[in-house]
C-alpha cells in the first residue's frame, strides 16, 4: 500500500505534465480543427461556433503553401539527417579509436555548441550570414569571391549548418557512449583476425552500434520536421524564406497572422500525423533489416 | 479555448449596448476617457489639440508600431483578450479582414449623413461591406510620381505621362548612367503593384454576387505583369525591397531618380532625407489611356468591439477626419503630407504643408486633381496581409531571376483561397 503511494506520488508531475503539455493541447487542436467561427455568404455577419468537419483539413491539403513547406522540410531532412549520422559517427569513432589527441578536450569543444540556446545560435549565425555585416562575406568579398548565404538556392543549406553545428556534439556523445559499451574482447578478435583501425571501425563498431544510430535517427527526425526557430530569424535578412516557409512557421503565420485558429489546428494535426507516420515508418524499415 | 473567445466577444459586444442605454461614464465628475491606438505620424499633436478644443472628452493616445511591424498583431491580440483601444487605425486593405474578424465594429448607425457628406463617396466605399460601415477614412492617396527635378533638368528628361514614356524614360536612363535607374521594381511591393493593377482596371476581389470572388491574375493584372516584368527582363529597373537601406542607398546616392508611391510618402521623403531639400518635386502617375489612377496607403478609424464609449470614439473620429484643426496639427508635426479625405480640409492642408522642400510646388492641388481620378469599384480582400506576403515572397524570388511576376500573383491566388474557404466564407476563383 505504501509502496503504491510512493509510486503515484512519484508518477504525478509525469503524468500532470503529459496531461497539461501534451494530452490537451493535442486534443485541443484536433477540437480546433473540426469547428470554426462561421459567418455565411462575405462574413460580415454575426458569428456561430459550428461543427465543419473535414473543411479545414481540405483547406490546409490543397494550400500550396503549405504543401511547399511540407516539401522544404523534406528537401531539410534529407539534406540534415544523413549529414549529421555520419558526421556524428565518424567523429565518434575517431575519438573512440584513439587517433584523435586530447580526446576530452576535443569532447568538450564539440559538445559546447549544443549548450548555446537554439535562439542565440541563429542570432550568432545571422550574423554571420548577413552581407554588410558578416567578417566572413567580408573576407570572401576581398578575396574577390562573392558569396551570398541567404540566396535562393543557399539558405536551406545555410540552416542545415546552423543545425549541424548545434547538434553534432550532442549526438557525438550518444555514439561515443554507445561504442564504450562494445566489448572489447570483440574488438580484440578482429584485431586477431587482421582488421585495421578503418576497417575495424566500419565492419565491427558501426554495426554494434546500430540502436543508437536509429535512435539518434528519429530524434532528429522528429526534431527537424518542427524546424522553426532558425528560419524565423533567418527570414528577418532574407525574402527567400517567407512566413510559410516550414509547416510549423505555416501553422505560426495562419495562428497569428492571419487569425485563422481552424486553419492552424488542422495543420498542427496535419505535421504531428505526417511526423508519426515518418518516425513509424522509420522504425518500421530498421527493424525490418535487423532480422 | 475557442467556447471561452466566443464567450468572452459575446460578452463584449453586449456590454458596450449596456453602456449605451445609459447616459455615458464619466470618471468621479470628470471626461469620459477612450483609448486610441496609431502608427501615424503626428497623431500625438493631432490628440493633444482635441483634447485641448474640448472637455468633455479626453483620448489617452499610444503610438504603437506600424501594421506590418507588429501593430497589426497587437490589435488582434488585444481584441483576443478584450481590451482592444476604443478607437484603432487600421489601412484600407485590412478594413475588410477586422471587420470578418468582428473586431472593427460595424459604425453604420454612428456615421451621420453630416460626416458622410464630408468625405469622399468613393473612399467611405472602400470601407463599407454589405451596406454596412467598419470604419472611417481619414486620407485617400492617390499614387503619384515623385521625382528629381534637378536631375530630370540636367539630363532634359521629360516626365513621363504614361507607362510607355515610362519604359522608354527607363531605357533613356540606363544607357545613359549604366549605374542608374529611373525606378525599382518593389519586391516587398505588393500595395504599389496592387496600385499598378487597381489602375489598369483590375478587380482582384468583387463581393457583387454576395460571394469572395478572387481574381488575382486577371487580364488587367496580366498587362501590367507583363509590363513589369518587360522592365525586369531589360534591365530597366532595379530589383529590391523600397523599405530597404539599401533603397535609402539608391535614393541618397542619386541612383534611383523617381519613386511611384501614394501622396502620403511626400512627408515621409521630407523626413527621410532632408539633404534633398529642393530637388523632389511631384507629377501625376503615369497613365495607360484612360485617365485613372488608383491609391496606395491611406488609413481609417475603427471603434473596435471593446469600446464602451462608442459615440465619444466616433465623435473623436468625426473630429479627425473633418475637423482642419485635426489637419493642420497634423501637417504642422512635419513629417505627414496626408491628403485629406474630406475635399473641405484641402484649402487647410495645402497651407498648413511646409512647400520648401518641394520647391514651393502646390502638391496639394495635385493631390486633389489626381484623388479625383482614383477609379471606383476596387475591394480589398478578407485577408490582404497574408495575400500580401505570399505576393512579395513571389516578387523577391521573380527580383532574383527565379519566376515571373505573373507566377507570384497566381501563386498569391492559391495560397489565399484555402483561408478564405477555411474562414467558411463563400469563395469563388476567378479567372487566371
Amino acid at each position: 500500500m505504501k509502496g503504491r503511494l510512493a509510486c503515484a506520488v512519484l508518477m504525478a508531475p509525469f503524468f500532470v505534465l503529459l496531461v497539461t503539455v501534451f494530452l490537451v493541447p493535442t486534443g485541443t487542436a484536433v477540437w480546433l480543427s473540426f469547428f470554426a467561427a462561421d459567418q455565411p455568404g462575405l462574413g460580415f455577419g454575426p458569428e456561430s461556433t459550428v461543427f465543419v468537419g473535414l473543411r479545414s483539413y481540405l483547406a490546409v491539403l490543397s494550400d500550396p503553401t503549405f504543401l511547399n513547406g511540407l516539401l522544404t522540410v523534406v528537401l531539410y531532412c534529407l539534406l540534415y539527417i544523413p549529414l549529421m549520422v555520419v558526421g556524428a559517427l565518424t567523429l565518434a569513432l575517431l575519438l573512440d579509436s584513439g587517433v584523435a589527441k586530447l580526446r576530452s578536450w576535443a569532447q568538450m569543444s564539440l559538445y559546447l555548441p549544443h549548450a548555446v540556446p537554439g535562439i542565440i545560435a541563429a542570432l550568432i549565425w545571422l550574423y554571420l550570414y548577413t552581407p554588410g555585416l558578416s567578417p566572413i562575406v567580408d573576407l570572401f568579398a576581398r578575396a574577390d569571391i562573392q558569396i551570398n548565404f541567404l540566396g535562393i538556392d543557399t539558405v536551406l543549406p545555410s540552416i542545415v549548418n546552423i543545425a549541424l553545428w548545434s547538434n553534432l556534439g550532442y549526438n557525438m556523445v550518444i555514439f561515443y557512449a554507445a561504442l564504450q559499451a562494445v566489448p572489447r574482447e570483440v574488438l580484440e578478435a578482429s584485431v586477431v583476425d587482421g582488421a585495421g583501425p578503418v576497417k575495424q571501425a566500419v565492419r565491427i563498431k558501426a554495426p554494434l552500434v546500430r540502436g543508437a544510430i536509429v535512435t539518434v535517427g528519429i530524434f532528429t527526425l522528429i526534431w527537424a520536421l518542427q524546424l522553426f526557430t532558425e528560419p524565423v530569424l533567418l527570414s528577418q535578412s532574407t525574402p527567400m524564406i517567407s512566413a510559410r516557409f516550414s509547416p510549423s512557421m505555416y501553422i505560426y503565420d495562419a495562428a497569428f497572422t492571419r487569425n485563422n485558429y481552424g486553419l492552424a489546428a488542422a495543420a498542427s494535426v496535419v505535421l504531428l500525423a505526417f511526423t508519426i507516420a515518418l518516425s513509424y515508418g522509420v522504425t518500421r524499415w530498421t527493424n525490418r533489416k535487423a532480422i | 479555448m475557442r467556447l471561452s473567445r466566443r464567450t468572452l466577444l459575446a460578452a463584449g459586444l453586449t456590454a458596450p449596448l449596456a453602456a449605451c442605454s445609459t447616459p455615458q461614464r464619466r470618471g468621479a465628475g470628470g471626461p469620459v476617457e477612450i483609448t486610441f491606438w496609431s502608427a501615424l505620424r503626428g497623431s500625438q499633436q493631432v490628440v493633444d489639440a482635441f483634447n485641448s478644443s474640448q472637455n468633455r472628452i479626453r483620448v489617452v493616445f499610444q503610438q504603437i508600431p506600424s501594421g506590418g511591424q507588429g501593430g497589426y498583431a497587437k490589435l488582434s491580440n488585444a481584441a483576443r483578450a478584450g481590451n482592444a483601444p476604443d478607437v484603432a487605425t487600421i489601412e484600407y486593405p485590412q478594413v475588410p479582414g477586422y471587420a470578418i474578424d468582428g473586431v472593427a465594429r460595424d459604425i453604420t448607425d454612428l456615421v451621420t449623413d453630416r460626416v458622410k457628406q464630408k468625405i469622399l463617396p468613393q473612399a467611405l466605399k472602400l470601407t463599407t461591406f454589405d451596406n454596412r460601415v467598419f470604419s472611417v477614412p481619414l486620407d485617400v492617396e492617390p499614387m503619384v510620381l515623385h521625382y528629381r527635378a534637378d536631375l530630370f533638368q540636367a539630363n532634359g528628361y521629360e516626365i513621363p505621362a504614361t507607362w510607355d514614356e515610362f519604359a522608354s524614360l527607363a531605357r533613356t536612363v540606363r544607357d545613359r548612367f549604366p549605374e542608374q535607374r529611373l525606378a525599382i521594381f518593389p519586391t516587398d511591393g505588393a500595395m504599389q503593384f496592387a496600385c499598378y493593377a487597381w489602375q489598369a482596371g483590375a478587380q482582384w476581389f468583387d463581393t457583387s454576387g454576395g460571394k469572395w470572388r478572387v481574381s488575382l491574375a486577371d487580364a488587367p493584372t496580366r498587362k501590367v505583369a507583363d509590363y513589369w516584368q518587360g522592365l525586369i527582363d531589360e534591365d530597366l529597373v532595379f530589383r529590391n525591397a523600397a523599405d530597404s537601406k539599401q533603397h535609402d542607398a539608391q535614393l541618397g546616392q542619386d541612383r534611383v531618380i523617381t519613386r511611384l508611391s501614394g501622396a502620403w510618402d511626400a512627408g515621409a521623403q521630407m523626413r527621410a532625407r532632408p539633404a534633398q531639400k529642393g530637388k523632389w518635386r511631384i507629377a501625376p502617375m503615369p497613365i495607360w489611356d484612360e485617365q485613372v489612377v488608383g491609391t496606395h496607403g491611406g488609413s481609417t478609424f475603427a471603434v473596435t468591439k471593446d469600446s464602451r464609449q462608442p459615440e465619444a470614439a466616433m465623435e473623436f473620429i468625426e473630429w479627425q477626419c473633418t475637423h482642419p484643426d485635426a489637419l493642420t496639427a497634423r501637417l504642422k508635426s512635419g513629417t505627414s503630407s496626408q491628403y485629406p479625405v474630406a475635399p473641405g480640409l484641402v484649402e487647410a492642408g495645402a497651407k498648413a504643408f511646409p512647400g520648401e522642400y518641394y520647391g514651393g510646388q502646390d502638391i496639394y492641388r495635385l493631390f486633389q486633381q489626381e484623388a479625383d481620378k482614383i477609379r471606383d469599384g476596387w475591394v480589398w480582400g478578407p485577408r490582404m496581409t497574408a495575400t500580401q506576403k505570399v505576393m512579395q515572397d513571389g516578387f523577391a524570388r521573380a527580383g532574383a531571376g527565379v519566376g515571373t511576376v505573373i507566377d507570384a500573383l497566381r501563386e498569391a491566388q492559391s495560397g489565399t483561397m484555402p483561408d478564405l474557404k477555411a474562414l467558411g466564407l463563400s469563395t469563388e476563383e476567378g479567372a487566371r
